[in-house]
C-alpha cells in the first residue's frame, strides 16, 4: 500500500499494458461530486458544473479500483 | 443460405444514421432471442423516409420484420412519434404500435429499448455489453435483450429475399451498395423522399426540390446532428460517404436541407440551437448544461457579437462530444462547427457590425 504522497507523485502517463485499466463515466449517473477529479487529478478534470472531462481514461489498475469505489454516484467503470 | 449471411453477402448497413452491419445485429439478436422493434420515428430534422416506408411498403416492412424477428411476429413492435401520420397509419394495419413523444432523442436506439419496456423514452448508458444482449440502465434496471433496426433496413431485407444479393449490389457503389433512401426538403418544399443510391449528383437529388438557387451559400445535410457544405461544393459532390467527408459531412440518416438563401445564418443557426437547448433530456450534465449555454452563447452573439464569444463558442461546442449517453451532443457539436467553418464570412460580416443579409427573412426550416 503506497501513501498518498507517493501516489501523488506518480508520473501522469504510464505506458499501457499490466496494471492497467480503463475508466468510463456513466454521464446518466454521475451528479458532478467531482470524487474522480480529486482520486485521479492526472486523468479527470471538471468543467464549469463539476462534471468530469476525461482527459485520459487509462489508469493504474489500483487506482481505478479507488476511484471506483469512491464516486458516490457509482457513475464510474471499466470496459 | 441464412438470412444474416444472405444481408452480409448483400452489404446491407441500418437506415437509420449508424450505418451498421445489419447482418452482424442480426446474428446478435437471433444469439439472444431479442425482441425486435422497427424505427419508424424520422427523428432527425426533415428526415421523412421512415413515413414514406409506411405509407408506401407497409406490407413488405410487416414481412421483413417477420423475417427478421427472432421472436414470434406478435412481440414486433414499430415505433412512431405519438399522433403522428405514421403512427396512424401503422395503427390503422393493426400493428403493436410503440408511441413515443416526439422529441429529438425519444427515437434513438436505447431510448426505444427503455420506453418498451415501461420506462422513459430517454437515452440509457451503453455500458458494454450493447442491449440487444439486454443489460441493465444506469439506475440498475434489468433491461431484456431488445434489437432496434431502421424501418428502410427492414424494408431492405424483404426485398434482398425477393430478388438477391445480386440486384441489390446493383445500386450504389462496392463500398456503399444498395439503393436508399433520401429526405430532401427546403424552405418550400418538406420531406421529399427519393429513391437514389450511394454515388448519386448532388445536384440530382437537389433537384426535386427546384435545384440549388444561384444564390445559395450552404446544403445541410443530415440535420441537427449533420453539417452544412458550402453551395459552392455541390456541383462535383456525390452522395457517398467518401464524398462527403471530404467536407466534414456524412450520409447518415440520408436528410438534405436547402437553407434559404435570403436569411441571415447566424439566426438560422441560432433558431436550430434553441430548439436543441429544449430536446436534451436532461439526464448528462454535459448536454443539460453545455448544450443550453452553446446556445446561449450563439444568441448573445447575434444580439452582439464580439471576439471572445465567438472563441467560447469554439469552447464549449468542443467539450459535448463523447461526454452523453447519447450522440446528441457530438451531433449538435458537429453542426455548431460546419456552422462556424462555412459561414465564416458572416460570423467576421457580423463581428465587423453589419449582417450580409440585410433583406432576412424567416424561413421555417424547423417546421416538422
Amino acid at each position: 500500500m503506497s501513501s498518498r504522497a507517493e501516489r501523488d507523485s506518480r508520473p501522469a502517463l504510464r505506458p499501457a499494458g499490466a496494471g492497467m485499466t480503463e475508466l468510463r463515466v456513466d454521464r446518466i449517473a454521475c451528479t458532478g461530486h467531482g470524487v474522480c477529479a480529486s482520486v485521479l487529478p492526472h486523468h479527470f478534470e471538471l468543467d464549469e458544473w463539476g462534471y468530469p472531462i476525461v482527459t485520459d481514461p487509462a489508469v493504474p489498475a489500483a487506482d481505478g479500483t479507488t476511484a471506483i469505489r469512491l464516486c458516490p454516484a457509482r457513475a464510474l467503470y471499466r470496459t | 443460405m441464412t438470412l444474416a449471411s444472405l444481408l452480409r453477402d448483400a452489404g446491407l448497413t441500418g437506415r437509420g444514421g449508424a450505418a451498421f452491419p445489419t447482418a452482424v445485429k442480426l446474428e446478435a439478436a437471433l444469439g439472444h432471442r431479442a425482441r425486435l422493434i422497427v424505427n419508424c420515428c424520422d427523428g432527425e430534422i426533415g428526415a421523412a423516409k421512415d413515413g414514406w416506408v409506411v405509407e408506401h411498403h407497409l406490407d413488405e416492412l410487416v414481412s421483413g420484420a417477420r423475417l427478421l424477428s427472432p421472436r414470434r411476429p406478435a412481440t414486433i413492435r414499430y415505433a412512431a412519434h405519438r399522433g403522428s401520420p405514421t403512427a396512424v397509419r401503422l395503427h390503422g394495419a393493426g400493428l403493436d404500435v410503440l408511441e413515443v413523444p416526439a422529441r429529438y432523442v425519444s427515437s434513438e436506439e436505447s431510448s426505444l429499448i427503455s420506453i418498451a419496456q415501461g420506462g422513459l423514452a430517454r437515452p440509457m448508458t451503453k455500458r458494454a455489453p450493447p442491449f440487444v444482449a439486454g443489460g441493465r440502465d444506469s439506475a440498475g434496471r434489468r433491461i431484456r435483450p431488445t434489437v432496434v433496426l431502421n424501418a428502410e433496413t427492414v424494408w431492405r431485407v424483404l426485398q434482398l429475399v425477393e430478388w438477391g444479393a445480386d440486384w441489390f449490389r446493383s445500386y450504389g457503389t462496392a463500398a456503399e451498395p444498395g439503393p436508399r433512401l433520401v429526405s430532401v426538403n427546403s424552405p418550400t418544399a418538406r420531406g421529399v423522399v427519393l429513391e437514389t443510391e450511394a454515388g448519386a449528383r448532388m445536384s440530382e437529388l437537389l433537384s426535386a426540390v427546384g435545384g440549388l438557387p444561384a444564390d445559395a451559400e450552404a446544403v445541410l445535410i443530415g440535420g441537427l446532428g449533420g453539417s452544412f457544405v458550402p453551395a459552392d461544393a455541390v456541383p462535383s459532390l456525390a452522395w457517398s460517404t467518401a464524398d462527403l467527408a471530404r467536407l466534414g459531412a456524412g450520409i447518415g440518416p440520408g436528410v438534405i436541407e436547402l437553407i434559404e438563401p435570403r436569411e441571415c445564418p447566424i439566426a438560422l443557426v441560432d433558431r436550430f440551437l434553441a430548439y436543441a437547448a429544449g430536446e436534451s433530456a436532461g439526464q448528462c450534465g454535459p448536454c443539460m448544461f453545455g448544450v443550453p449555454a452553446l446556445a446561449a452563447e450563439w444568441h448573445r452573439f447575434a444580439e452582439c457579437p464580439s471576439a471572445p464569444l465567438l472563441h467560447d463558442i469554439s469552447r464549449r461546442s468542443g467539450l459535448l462530444p463523447g461526454r452523453g449517453a447519447c450522440r446528441f451532443p457530438d451531433g449538435v457539436a458537429r453542426f455548431v462547427a460546419s456552422a462556424t467553418w462555412v459561414y465564416r464570412d458572416h460570423l467576421e460580416g457580423h463581428l465587423a457590425g453589419y449582417c450580409l443579409d440585410p433583406g432576412r427573412r424567416p424561413a421555417d426550416v424547423l417546421t416538422r
